[in-house]
């Protein structure tokens, strides 16, 4: 039923929980559901090249060159498993990441440094570290689960869904709510913005290009900006392809170190 | 002048308006400004400057390389928060006072105000507090973990001493977020700019006041210095010189006891400072912890001539019982001195515009330009004031000292003991002239053990909160005196392509790259990512890949940073710095590098340690950026690493400390050649302040010696001879020797204000000596004889060169009492200079003249009016 596409990593999260009595012909799960859905688990699985460009608050660039890889591992746009794998800068090349997302869960997260030889498993207190030193954090890459939020519809526009979400377990995350613009026709998350507990806007996401692959509007240029820290981190997306048949043996710890190099192309 | 003199005292109550008006007029300048500078935006206000960076100007290299490089690491001036409980076994680490903590810490984050659109306040992203910093630490078998240090306020005792044991696992934490010992915190708070940590801190210690705990919290950091210094200042400047003021009111009635007379120096001296610190702001230059002293270094100064008049006057007076023959006959005698005593002044502190300080040649140029209007007003005022006294109010003025007769006149003991100094002079020259020559032996010895030394944080006295707050700080933990040490790399820049380079790659792609030599390597990444796009299969495509990877490889190697030699070059001298004991601790690169190692080695001892590759650290250090504070990392190296940043923390701010550091890293990186070119260069307020010290000492000298130079060129001009001009040099010299022997002697170390005495010796030891000898020398002519004529220079000239001792000397005795040290040293010393200086006039020049009374008179006989 899902022939849909997958829009490589990317921010937000909405989800599901809460209706509101808001005059709409969807139901603020729907709505979340569709966007999560449109955000992290379009096809089967997907690929996608990865240039991301951190540029920090005096204007200095750094950019990492990355392949993404992402298979399901059900249709109920639940758990699913990632392999991030760089390939420049030159020194940390063959560098990977592996995660396996679960719902209701901390993710499990594995890291392999060919220069150490070593592959480590990684457990964060929480999902809020930053990614790769980017002003994105992983839980924008691989998607913050929609119950860990209650949502509300809190306006509508001609093209937009604006969602509030507001975190279950406030002393988990440092952000006191972040309000999300639904585009009414992709379900594409266009701009999230995070609150901090005065009530003010620190960390924004943007979603700049949207191109149909293989069916699927994708995401092929986001933007994270951070306020607090200064500098945002862009990401643009190339070679997007869906529903490659990606085998589920490459995302595991034994693939880490010796990279499934022909669907890294 | 004379003929200024009497104008003035023929118009006296002209004067006195004109001057009364243009003192109102100079308050009102200041005054409307500072009250109200939106309604006069034309108007210089007042403004305090209390930051010691601008000791150097701020287009100074020094500064201008400390502000590039705050802003490139990302850097703030910080006010540090220590916490410390001395009740709790277990200090800090316990429930209640970490809760406050979080408190405090959210709080902080928080602080932030709008200021014509710009934000004021906390940079919230780099406070370091424990809720805000991160810990890496093992996980379980094979795992890594990141995390808040502590996340959630600890609930229990145990979670509270695990959350010390952590921190003091991390050496980025330890002995800088947590005390050696592990029982005391403290916490950092970035902040937009100095002037807005006072706001800042009174609001954290609202916050503080509301915590129950039985912690002391000391809020320090150089800021909160700075910005207390101006608040004393203020003190110092509305108490002590005031107080100053009503005592040498009070010797001086002492003296002459008559209350309506002696008004007159102190309306001088008042209206010399006003003209002098409303010139100083109405022409928009701060009030600078140097201009500060302005009013203290210039009343005695404007007290010191009026005095000469009086004292003048109390003795001749009652001789003619007429104001205007007296007063002619007073500024006859005393206007050529008192011309030449004030010019000498001005010079010894208008050469202080050579040096490279601005604040101080604000000061030196000030104090020349409020000399000189206290010596305009002394000849104008004083005696327009005499003459606003009905004479009947002079009746009895002075007679205190003669008898009814009008002969022989009473002595007081003071007088009567300079008879007996004038006789002891001409009978024991040679001794006088041997203690001198003894003193003056035991001065040299104590100038070579002069100490030149600094520190913006005891300008405070050892009792003020700043003070103990920076005591309790530097015994527990590593230091909190920041001084930066970069290293930037200055190797070749391996930018276009070169055979040498080809010869790197794979040989199947290697003539492909032949078209491409000389072009940027910019230039050739683009066109292999071509290359590689347009790959037929994927041998090919591989084969490009791996060039891509060995052309990285080459641009990476300008990432110098990143190479294990560089580190542990880096490390090296770390462990030097801790081995000589002048620093407390260093937090580098290499440091954060070696702990995530460490991590990712099951967190054992062996593994903390630098890797062996260059992509292993960058591996290192892509595996840190996961972390919650990737940002940190940009304190300590540039995006491009090409440039390092040591922070060294040093347990003393003195300048000698952080000279010796400087010295022994210079020592270091000529002893042990680095892996690759390097330059190293400091920055950092505490390195800052060794800057201008150095100029500051050296630019003394050099203004001192051009101003002595060119007082002895006056004295050899108003005596029209070198000899005499020589003569009036002696005592200023061994004043000034004496005083910096003995500073040299007890260990008193060469500061700010003490280097700035020698300008006041210079001024005022010189004025002595004139007075002296200008008598001396008409006095003599009279005579034609030394012995006779002592008798009558121990006189009144004597008299009058004592009572200016006493009452200056004394009158400045209430600095003492400043809260801020530099006062107090500078109280001291004017009055130790004055004592020196006097007793030197009236010992060594009468000795002198003993000795070399036909050389001295031979000489100056075609010479003298």
């Amino acid at each position: 039923m899902k022939k849909i596409a997958f829009t490589a990593a990317l921010a937000t999260t909405l989800l599901l929980t809460l209706n509101t009595s808001f005059a709409t012909d969807m139901t603020v799960e729907g709505i979340v559901d569709k966007a999560n859905h449109t955000a992290y688990y379009q096809g089967d699985d997907g690929k996608a090249k990865v240039t991301m460009t951190i540029t920090d608050s005096q204007g200095r660039d750094r950019t990492r060159d990355f392949v993404i890889l992402r298979k399901d591992d059900g249709v109920d746009d639940g758990a699913q498993k990632m392999y991030v794998y760089f390939r420049r800068p030159a020194d940390v090349n063959k560098t990977a990441f592996l995660v396996w997302k679960q719902t209701g869960q901390a993710d499990d997260r594995w890291l392999y440094l060919p220069a150490l030889d070593l592959v480590k498993r990684i457990a964060a207190s929480d999902e809020r570290t930053s990614f790769v030193g980017s002003h994105f954090f992983y839980e924008d890459v691989s998607g913050r689960s929609p119950t860990e939020d209650t949502h509300e519809l809190i306006e509508e526009s001609d093209q937009f869904y604006v969602l509030k979400s507001t975190p279950k377990e406030p002393q988990d995350v440092e952000f006191s709510y972040y309000k999300n613009w639904i585009h009414k026709g992709t379900y594409i998350p266009v701009k999230t913005e995070f609150f901090d507990k005065a009530g003010t806007s620190y960390r924004t996401y943007e979603a700049l290009k949207v191109e149909t692959v293989q069916g699927h509007p994708t995401i092929t240029q986001s933007k994270m900006t951070d306020q607090n820290l200064g500098g945002s981190t862009l990401m643009d997306y190339s070679k997007v392809e869906y529903d490659l048949g990606l085998p589920d043996e490459i995302f595991s710890e034994r693939y880490l170190r010796t990279a499934p190099r022909q669907y890294l192309r | 002048m004379q003929s200024l003199s009497s104008h003035a005292s023929q118009h006296s109550k002209r004067w006195f308006s004109v001057v009364g008006f243009l003192s109102l007029l100079l308050l009102a300048l200041v005054a409307l400004p500072t009250l109200s500078p939106t309604t006069f935006p034309f108007l210089n206000a007042l403004h305090i400057d209390t930051d010691p960076e601008n000791m150097l100007s701020e287009t100074e290299p020094v500064r201008l390389f400390h502000n590039e490089m705050k802003k490139e690491f990302g850097l703030y001036d910080m006010i540090v928060v220590g916490v410390v409980n001395e009740t709790n076994p277990q200090g800090v680490f316990n429930v209640e006072t970490l809760n406050d903590v979080v408190q405090l810490t959210d709080f902080a984050k928080k602080i932030g105000w709008d200021e014509n659109g710009v934000r004021h306040g906390v940079i919230a992203a780099d406070v370091m507090a424990p809720s805000t910093v991160d810990n890496i630490e093992q996980a379980g078998v094979g795992t890594v973990r990141f995390e808040w240090l502590m996340k959630q306020p600890a609930t229990t005792q145990a979670e509270a001493l695990a959350i010390a044991q952590k921190a003091q696992r991390i050496p980025f934490l330890n002995n800088t977020l947590i005390s050696d010992d592990g029982k005391s915190l403290a916490l950092y708070i970035p902040i937009t700019a100095k002037k807005d940590s006072y706001k800042i801190a009174e609001m954290l210690k609202a916050e503080i006041s509301t915590f129950k705990g039985t912690d002391t919290y000391h809020i320090t950091g150089l800021p909160i210095a700075q910005d207390q210094f101006g608040i004393e200042m203020f003190k110092q400047m509305a108490i002590s010189a005031p107080l100053a003021m009503l005592l040498i009111f009070a010797l001086m009635w002492y003296f002459f006891r008559h209350l309506n007379l002696i008004i007159a120096p102190m309306v001088v001296a008042l209206v010399a400072v006003i003209g002098t610190m409303g010139l100083l702001i109405i022409t928009g230059n701060t009030v600078h912890i140097m201009s500060s002293m302005i009013p203290i270094f210039i009343m005695p100064i404007a007290v010191l001539d009026a005095v000469h008049i009086l004292s003048d006057f109390f003795d001749k007076y009652p001789h003619s019982k007429n104001r205007t023959t007296a007063l002619r006959e007073v500024m006859k005698e005393l206007s050529k001195p008192m011309l030449f005593t004030s010019l000498t002044t001005c010079a010894g502190f208008a050469s202080l515009a050579f040096t490279p300080i601005p604040p101080v040649q604000v000061f030196g140029v000030f104090i020349a330009i409020g000399v000189a209007l206290a010596w305009f007003l002394t000849i104008t005022l004083v005696p327009a004031y005499i003459m606003l006294l009905p004479e009947k109010s002079l009746l009895g003025f002075g007679m205190g000292s003669t008898n009814e007769a009008g002969g022989v006149p009473k002595l007081s003991l003071m007088g009567r003991g300079l008879l007996r100094l004038g006789g002891f002079t001409f009978t024991h020259a040679k001794l006088i002239l041997g203690i001198t020559l003894v003193l003056s032996g035991v001065a040299y010895y104590g100038i070579t053990k002069i100490q030149i030394n600094d520190n913006p944080v005891k300008w405070f006295e050892a009792n003020h909160p700043i003070r103990i707050a920076d005591q309790a700080l530097n015994k527990r933990f590593a230091g909190t005196y920041m001084a930066y040490l970069t290293f930037e790399a200055v190797d070749d820049n391996l930018d276009v392509l070169t055979p040498s380079i080809i010869d790197d790659f794979a040989s199947n792609v290697q003539a492909d790259l032949q078209p491409l030599l000389g072009s940027p390597l910019s230039a050739v990444e683009e066109k292999l990512i071509g290359f590689q796009d347009d790959a037929a299969s994927d041998e090919e495509w591989e084969a490009w890949e791996a060039a891509l990877v060995t052309l990285q490889n080459v641009q990476q190697q300008r990432s110098t940073f990143k190479r294990p030699d560089v580190l542990a070059y880096i490390e090296g001298l770390q462990a030097y710095l801790l081995e000589t004991g002048l620093v407390g601790k260093s937090n580098t690169l290499p440091d954060i590098v070696k702990t995530v190692h460490r991590e990712l080695f099951l967190g054992e001892e062996e593994a903390y340690r630098i890797p062996d590759t260059q992509n292993a650290v960058a591996q290192t250090l892509l595996t840190y950026q996961g972390s919650h504070r990737p940002q940190d990392l940009w304190h300590f190296v540039t995006p491009d690493y090409r440039k390092t940043n040591l922070w060294i923390q040093l347990k003393s701010g003195d300048n000698k400390d952080m000279a010796a550091v400087i010295e022994a890293v210079d020592g270091y990186v000529e002893a042990h050649p680095a892996p690759t070119a390097l330059a190293h260069k400091w920055f950092g307020l505490t390195y800052i302040n060794v800057v201008w010290q150095q100029r500051m000492v050296a630019g003394m000298l050099d203004a001192f010696v051009g101003s002595f130079v060119i007082v002895l060129v006056m004295m050899v001009f108003l005596f029209r001879s070198f000899w005499w001009g020589l003569l009036s040099m002696v005592p200023l010299s061994l004043t000034i020797g004496l005083i910096y022997g003995v500073i040299g002697l007890i260990g008193k170390d060469y500061d700010m204000p003490v280097a700035v005495l020698s300008a006041l010796s210079l001024g005022l030891a010189v004025d002595y000596a004139i007075h002296f000898l200008v008598r001396s020398r008409e006095i003599r002519q009279r005579y034609q004889n030394w012995q006779m004529s002592v008798k009558e220079v121990f006189g009144e000239p004597g008299r009058a060169i004592a009572r200016n001792v006493i009452v200056i000397g004394i009158g400045f005795t209430p600095l003492l009492a400043a809260p801020l040290v530099p006062y107090q040293t500078v109280g001291i010393f004017i009055s130790a200079i004055l004592v020196i200086a006097g007793a030197g006039s009236l010992l060594i020049l009468p000795a002198l003249i003993t000795l070399f009374e036909t050389t001295l008179f031979k000489a100056s006989k075609e010479g003298t009016s």
